[in-house]
């Protein structure tokens, strides 16, 4: 026994003592319970892991990941940085401007993705967008021109940081919500919300479509970005940490959002376009879900700051085309991990059923991604009947949540967990070791192109993405 | 009439809920006004509009109004009231929250959101199997714990990489397969009910930690802590990366007057590393192996050097026409049956001579539980034996066999009833879960010399083998 | 919200074990004040007082603890505590007792002690320099809390600090027959600055190498403990006899720790505040007036 030095707050400041010799035991136990229930039986204190064996076959990966010595800080640093970026809606542009889209380019969700491949809804949107940009005199000249191919460029919205929901297609006409992250600088854009019932998104392309595109093109968009010039930029941090106070979770319910933010524009809107202000703010408000995609730029502008840090298994990207599930990793660079899009699991819509459901599609993703969505639940009791009817099941599915991320946000909380914040960054690692899969609240689309929305609820993204991200983590 | 008003500070429900609480008590027998709300000037006025008293509130506090035709009926509301409450509270939480942690990385996050003060967990137990036992030691060390790894089969340069890790945070890993650790008191894996005292001990071996400990018990003289660091890590390659931590833990404790390494015999360039450390707390050390002391011996250097009394270790010989006993020779060679490994080296160490069996051995645990929770593969064995000198150890404490002469004394009484004399190391403290003495007594009447020293024991036995060999 | 705060709510609770004769058998973790009484032959015991996180129990003995306090693991830990490995509402505790030949009975539960703790862990040694730094540290957080101490400091109490600083004996033991039993509740203030008191005193000083302070702590304890039975309540005089050697209470340990640098201060005793109603201020003032003695004493030569 020798002096220990300490600081003067009397911290021990020599690094061989160890803390636990000198506090009561609080033992935390995994494995077997004989073990356990002999420090019971102590009146020991305990914290017991439900442990359950890893997803089989990638116990070795899952060692050869957390042997890396660059991990821990990798994913400090990554997550740090999702959780810190301060998104805020600075202008309303279209995409030609603000992407370079040239004619024929159609960007769209999920990861790349050919005509060939391509579900109902995704050849739909991108029919009605050849419509619209004026490639094709008919729907039946647009299917014949994208399945030749000649003169068309598909690629995915991720690519050009963008996120696009549901078909997510974008095409140089269409006009973008460009958010910037006041912090690390990044840009993210998003298209304009259509509304509900048939619109692009979910694959519809008659001519109300279009119109209605056009209509955004020339009153919205321009009305949109003249009241952004006048109020100035627009925090997307502060309104999403509000509406999730205000029983959103930014997904499947953007209600709040909705409202915070016409209540932040509509003075800027009638000052700056007067001839279409009512039209418009009635627009807006005739679609909760408007707030939607500005919401998943600043997702996105969020989750691109956590990119490309060497050694992190943290995700920067889970999108759906439709097709194929895709996650991308930061430490892994702009790989796509991928595996078959699931149908969700869901409420349906008047008289479709799971049958007329498509394969789950859409960037919109994003939001789980950085926290939100399936991820904030509990901060939706609105809408619990999408996650099995009680509150306490969303409540359990944003817990369950904890076990597979990095961080807690510390911005976006949740009241009914004690404004706990939000629980953000998915690591492939704790997906592995918990088998546990990211809860995703999604709309559903229907299988038929033109159908339009069928349903909403949960679907789960395909394991083998993660397994397959974490396999190239340890080769990276 | 009777009023009951109460404010009730911080305590928050919606509207809704509040008002169909409110509607419930209004409709019980003898309740003419109930209002439970939140307290907002809004629903003050009311209240004070229907003539009850109310004091100061804030808005944040719950407000509740009930008037009744009698104290009875005022008393049946206020706990229909309570029972309502309380049943929301338990359903909005309950099943949601209340879910155990998936890995140790979470349930560290969950032990430091506990109690305030708390101030979390100290330490992580890790018995998951092998190949996985990594991950979960590694979530511990990140989060700033020591960890016990008690699973085995953990391969060496995850052992390294661990310790190497633990050493930049300040932390100690224990392990892996390290059956014994005692922190403040607190027994971890197989562990001894010990009290509280001046020797600090570090182990490469939990059945020889456990041996000294129990020793030291019967002494009367406690133990600080007792920190295992896995039998691995005093080899070539683990350079003893724990062992040179936990005794610079040790000497850096204030309760620690004395620190007593065990192990079993180290690497030189182990051995050289803890011997350079200049510690300022007088170590003794327990080295098995030919011309080392055994553990017994070194439990009675410690005990010189604090100044106390070496006791005749308790004991309790054969009872008389027993196999082994004067009048009653034993024929055969010694065997011994032992379920510690080190117990066991040390007892042939000893014996010089005889066949010795470690059933806690890895070749004998696969797929099963060790001998200290299943004795059948060593029962097995006894009941075999047809002639000579049985020796084997029982070690009892926390985690082992709850009873374990439930069913060995009837296994020796056979053996001796077949003339095979039966002698029994046992370990322990009076203070363990299966009581030393009960355990002792039980064994000793089927038969066997009951020693709590092992190296009693095993000269015990070496002295049948011989006085036959000279008779 | 926190999963801690009701660990053994989430457990299925097996552990109180129906055994022999429908008696309901737990383990429990004791302090080791309580071996000699644990380990002599049984003696019969009633019950003084129960509440929801503590039941006492005073044991017909002439052995100190006399009284032992069965804890569930959220409450204080007193030196003469077992805590135990179930919560007390889920067991069906009865108001006959007894205690010893290593358990303890009340009722039908049958308590066992799986692990022992030391209410007096050594300190160590500490410099003399940062003891006072604590002191000042000490003082600080004491002044800016609510909690304030259950006498008037003015009086007993002052002359009891006085006299320790000056190394009196005799001021000492005039302000402590003053204070024993003085003050309301199940443990007095008068008691509980007593020993606050004598716990610094003795580690204290032992920590700063004051064996004058250890002297004085030998004999105000002796003075406080001849009649404490007589003079204050159960509970309160075997605090006392626990205090006299040198044992207290976790949330007392854990400033005595701080003080000597090994952990932080204001959690500490900001946790030692929040004890009971006056109890954590009256044992906070105890330890300044110790730990202001120790300092004063350090250099005490005898000269009077």
């Amino acid at each position: 026994m020798s002096a220990i030095r300490t600081d003067p707050e009397g911290r021990a400041m020599n690094p061989t003592t160890l803390s636990m010799l000198s506090r009561e035991p609080h033992v935390i136990t995994a494995g077997t319970a004989l073990l356990g229930e002999a420090l019971d039986q102590q009146a020991v204190a305990r914290t017991d892991v439900d442990w359950r064996p890893p997803v089989p076959g990638t116990a070795a990966a899952l060692a050869a990941a957390l042997a890396d010595p660059r991990r821990e800080r990798a994913n400090a640093t990554a997550v740090g940085r999702m959780v810190s970026a301060r998104p805020r809606l600075v202008g309303v542009r279209p995409a030609r401007e603000v992407l370079g889209l040239e004619p024929g380019t159609f960007l769209h969700a999920g990861p790349p993705i050919s005509w060939e491949r391509a579900s109902g809804p995704m050849r739909g949107a991108l029919i009605g967008a050849m419509l619209f940009e004026g490639l094709a005199s008919s729907p039946e000249d647009a299917e014949e021109r994208l399945a030749a191919g000649s003169g068309i460029t598909l690629d995915s919205c991720h690519h050009h940081r963008t996120v696009g929901p549901m078909a997510g297609v974008v095409s140089p006409s269409m006009w973008m919500l460009e958010v910037a992250d006041a912090e690390h600088g990044g840009a993210a854009y998003c298209s304009l919300n259509e509304g509900l019932g048939k619109v692009l998104r979910y694959g519809a392309y008659g001519p109300e479509v279009v119109e209605r595109l056009r209509w955004m093109g020339d009153v919205l968009g321009p009305a949109l970005q003249a009241a952004l010039a006048l109020s100035g930029p627009l925090d997307l941090r502060a309104l999403i940490a509000q509406a999730l106070q205000m029983g959103d979770e930014l997904h499947n319910r953007n209600r709040a959002a909705t409202s915070l933010m016409v209540r932040e524009l509509a003075p800027a809107v009638v000052e700056a376009a007067p001839g279409h202000a009512a039209e418009v703010l009635r627009f807006i408000n005739g679609n909760d879900h408007f707030f939607l995609n500005a919401g998943m730029a600043a997702a996105k502008v969020s989750a691109d700051a956590a990119r490309d840090v060497p050694g992190s298994s943290l995700v920067v990207a889970m999108a759906r085309n439709g097709t194929d599930f895709g996650i991308q990793v930061s430490g892994l660079g702009d790989r796509w991990f991928t595996g078959p899009a699931e149908v969700p699991d869901g409420l349906y819509l008047g008289a479709y059923g799971p049958g007329d459901a498509n394969p789950d599609i859409g960037d919109s993703t994003i939001t789980e991604t950085t926290g939100l969505g399936g991820f904030a639940m509990a901060a939706a009791p609105a809408i619990v009947r999408f996650v099995g009817g009680d509150v306490a099941d969303a409540v359990a599915a944003t817990t369950s949540m904890y076990e597979i991320t990095l961080a807690e946000h510390p911005a976006y909380q949740i009241p009914g967990l004690g404004f706990r914040g939000t629980p953000v960054g998915i690591d492939v690692t704790l997906v592995a070791r918990t088998g546990t899969l990211p809860v995703v609240n999604t709309g559903i689309a229907g299988r038929v192109a033109g159908t339009g929305q069928v349903g909403a609820g949960l679907v789960s993204p395909p394991m083998e993405a993660f397994t397959a991200a974490l396999a190239a983590l340890t080769d990276a | 009439m009777n009023d009951l008003v109460e404010v009730r500070a911080g305590v928050y429900h919606d509207s809704v809920s509040l008002m169909r609480v409110s509607q419930a008590l209004a409709a019980l027998p003898g309740v003419s006004v109930a209002i439970v709300a939140m307290a907002t000037e809004l629903n003050v006025g009311l209240a004070r509009d229907a003539g009850f008293a109310v004091p100061a509130t804030t808005p944040g506090d719950l407000l509740v109004a009930i008037r009744a035709s009698s104290d009875d009926a005022v008393r049946e509301a206020a706990a229909e009231l309570d029972r309502r409450l309380a049943a929301r509270e338990a359903a909005g939480t309950a099943r949601g929250e209340d879910r155990p942690p998936r890995t140790t990385r979470s349930a560290a996050r969950a032990a430091a959101r506990g109690a305030a003060g708390s101030g979390g967990a100290t330490i992580a137990l890790v018995s998951v199997p092998g190949e996985c036992a990594f991950l979960e030691a590694a979530d511990a060390v990140e989060a700033g714990l020591s960890v016990m790894i008690f699973s085995d089969n953990v391969p060496v340069e995850q052992e390294i990489l661990l310790k190497d890790r633990a050493r930049e945070k300040g932390v100690l890993v224990m392990g892996p397969d390290c059956g014994t650790a005692v922190i403040g008191g607190a027994g971890l894996g197989f562990a001894n009910v010990l009290r509280p005292g001046p020797v600090g001990v570090v182990a490469a071996s939990g059945t020889g930690a456990q041996q000294v400990t129990s020793l030291l018990d019967l002494a009367g003289v406690g133990v600080s802590h007792l920190l295992g660091v896995g039998g691995r890590d005093l080899s070539a390659e683990v350079g003893g990366r724990s062992a040179i931590q936990a005794l610079r833990a040790l000497d850096a404790d204030p309760a620690t007057e004395l620190i007593l390494l065990v192990s079993k015999p180290p690497a030189p360039e182990a051995a050289d590393a803890v011997r350079d450390l200049g510690l300022g707390t007088k170590l003794v050390t327990a080295l098995l192996g030919p011309g080392q002391d055994d553990l017994t011996a070194a439990v009675e250097k410690v005990l010189g050097a604090l100044g106390r009394e070496v006791p005749a270790w308790p004991s309790w010989p054969a009872p008389p026409g027993a196999p082994g006993t004067p009048g009653s020779e034993c024929r055969g060679p010694l065997r011994g049956l032992y379920s510690g490994g080190t117990l066991c080296t040390e007892a042939a160490v000893i014996a010089r001579s005889g066949e010795f069996t470690d059933f806690g051995d890895d070749a004998y645990t696969r797929g099963r539980a060790h001998p200290m929770i299943d004795p059948a593969l060593r029962l097995e064995a006894l009941d075999a034996v047809e002639s000579g000198v049985v020796l084997l150890d029982v070690v009892l404490g926390h985690g082992a066999d709850p009873d374990p002469s439930a069913r060995l004394a009837p296994a020796v009484a056979r053996a001796c009833g077949r003339g095979v004399a039966v002698v029994v190391a046992l370990v322990g403290t009076e203070g363990d879960p299966q009581g030393l003495h009960a355990q002792a007594a039980r064994l000793n009447e089927a038969g066997a010399a009951v020693f709590t020293s092992n190296a009693a024991a095993a000269r015990h036995a070496r002295d049948l083998v011989a006085a036959r060999v000279h008779s | 919200m926190t999963v801690d705060t009701r660990p053994r709510a989430r457990r299925s609770l097996p552990r109180p074990s129906a055994g022999v004769g429908g008696r309901t058998q737990i383990g429990g973790a004791a302090s080791v004040a309580l071996r000699p009484a644990l380990e002599s032959p049984r003696r019969p015991a009633r019950v003084l007082a129960a509440f929801p996180l503590a039941v006492y129990l005073e044991v017909r003995s002439e052995y100190e603890p006399h009284v032992i306090a069965l804890v569930s693991g959220e409450a204080a830990r007193l030196p003469n505590a077992v805590v135990l490995a179930a919560p007390l509402d889920r067991l069906p505790l009865g108001d006959e007792c007894w205690v010893g030949e290593g358990s303890i009975g009340v009722g039908r539960v049958g308590i066992r002690v799986r692990r022992w703790w030391d209410p007096a862990p050594p300190l160590g040694s500490a410099e003399p320099s940062r003891l006072a730094r604590a002191l000042t540290h000490l003082d600080d957080i004491c002044d800016r809390s609510q909690r304030r101490p259950g006498l008037d400091i003015a009086g007993a109490p002052g002359l009891l600090a006085s006299g320790c600083l000056a190394g009196s004996l005799v001021d000492g033991i005039v302000a402590a027959e003053r204070l024993l039993g003085l003050g309301p509740g199940l443990t007095p203030s008068g008691d509980d600055m007593l020993c606050g008191l004598l716990v610094a005193l003795r580690h204290l000083g032992l920590a700063a190498g004051a064996p004058r302070a250890v002297w004085l702590a030998d004999w105000l304890a002796a003075a406080v403990t001849y009649d404490a039975r007589a003079r204050t309540t159960p509970i309160s005089a075997t605090l006392l006899h626990c205090a006299a050697r040198g044992q207290a209470g976790s949330e007392v340990l854990g400033v005595l720790r701080a003080v000597a640098g090994h952990q932080p201060l204001d959690p500490a005793a900001r946790r030692l505040l929040g004890l009971g109603h006056t109890s954590g201020a009256d044992l906070a003032w105890g330890l300044r007036a110790g730990l202001a003695a120790v300092l004063a004493l350090r250099s005490w030569h005898g000269s009077r």
